[in-house]
């Protein structure tokens, strides 16, 4: 019963390491630039739970925003979905991927007041 | 320099393009209404054959006489030019802002020939600057306008150059690049920059007469 116990717990320990980081977005340094095929800047720097920590943002939905019949709606958070879901890189008539990227990025930092503002600030 | 750089593309850069824009009709009206006044004639030769003749001719490098006999000026004078109006309208980090606050985009220069062409348009500057200070003919027509307008170009491209190799603070060297940026915008139709507006009409002017009034070749 012991063995078992012990086991179990090396499971649940090991289940604990490998799913927390998945969870916590800890390990992400930079935006996600796959959907680009080959970008001719650098992956905008970006670590998510420092820069939320620092901005003092809980709610996910600031970022992770719904769609509210084609606006952002913070009202209804999408953790977890690709931006790309929504957001394409060849979006016609929407709002394709690096607008959205630079929108979201900057345009918080212009109303905040906080972060980078310029090119080479992010993509380093 | 935050709010220096916010200022730079928010107020600045409405007030830099307006200048531009504004002054630049102005210019062109002014220029015509002086030209009609002192050589009145002109209109009754002017011709679009002629013109676009001659503005081809002086486009082809090595093909004008003007250029045969500077192959320095002319090679200089085309690669500068080509940068200077390629890299602005057509670098990646200038169209994303177009993207971001006006919501539209076109294709742009992949990064490395955007390098090349801003560091021969650099290289170009100092060129023109070695001629004007040791080439006497030229020293004897410079005047201090010409420098001037020399520096004005000059610096978008260094700081532009500086600010995409990560060259000192981003955020400082792109408040420079953009300010210097808007400065040249600017000036374009009130120095001798204002070539910009006026070349292309000066050099139909000439094709005009030199093909319509002399029957001879401007070229």
């Amino acid at each position: 019963m012991r063995r078992v116990n012990v086991v179990a717990a090396a499971l649940l320990l090991a289940g604990l390491v490998w799913a927390l980081p998945a969870l916590s977005q800890e390990d992400m340094k930079t935006v996600p630039n796959a959907a680009f095929g080959t970008p001719q800047r650098s992956a905008a720097v970006f670590q998510h739970d420092l820069h939320n920590e620092k901005a003092k943002l809980d709610d996910c939905g600031a970022c992770h925003h719904g769609d509210d019949g084609g606006k952002p709606d913070p009202a209804s958070p999408t953790p977890g979905q690709p931006c790309a879901e929504c957001h394409p890189v060849d979006a016609k008539g929407k709002t394709p991927l690096m607008r959205a990227f630079h929108r979201q990025c900057v345009g918080c930092h212009h109303d905040s007041g906080k972060g980078p503002l310029t090119c080479g600030e992010c993509h380093t | 320099m935050r709010e220096l750089y916010e200022f730079a593309v928010g107020p600045m850069a409405w007030a830099a393009f307006g200048v531009f824009l504004i002054g630049s009709v102005i210019r062109l009206i002014s220029m015509y209404s002086l030209a009609r006044k002192k050589d009145g004639p002109f209109l009754s030769y002017m011709s679009w054959r002629f013109g676009l003749r001659s503005i081809l001719n002086w486009l082809i490098p090595f093909n004008a006489q003007g250029w045969k006999e500077n192959p320095l000026v002319c090679v200089t004078t085309f690669v500068f030019h080509l940068g200077l109006i390629l890299v602005p309208l057509f670098l990646l980090g200038h169209v994303v802002l177009w993207d971001q606050y006006w919501g539209f985009s076109y294709p742009t220069l992949p990064e490395q020939a955007a390098d090349i062409f801003t560091i021969a348009v650099i290289v170009a500057c100092l060129v023109f600057a070695w001629r004007r200070a040791t080439n006497r003919t030229l020293r004897f027509v410079t005047t201090g306008q010409d420098w001037l307008v020399l520096l004005i170009a000059f610096l978008p491209f260094l700081t532009g150059f500086l600010a995409s190799q990560h060259v000192g603070p981003p955020l400082v060297m792109t408040t420079l690049h953009v300010l210097s940026g808007e400065l040249m915008l600017m000036a374009i139709p009130f120095t001798r920059l204002s070539h910009m507006i006026f070349g292309l009409f000066s050099r139909a002017y000439m094709g005009s007469e030199f093909g319509g009034v002399r029957h001879a070749k401007d070229w």
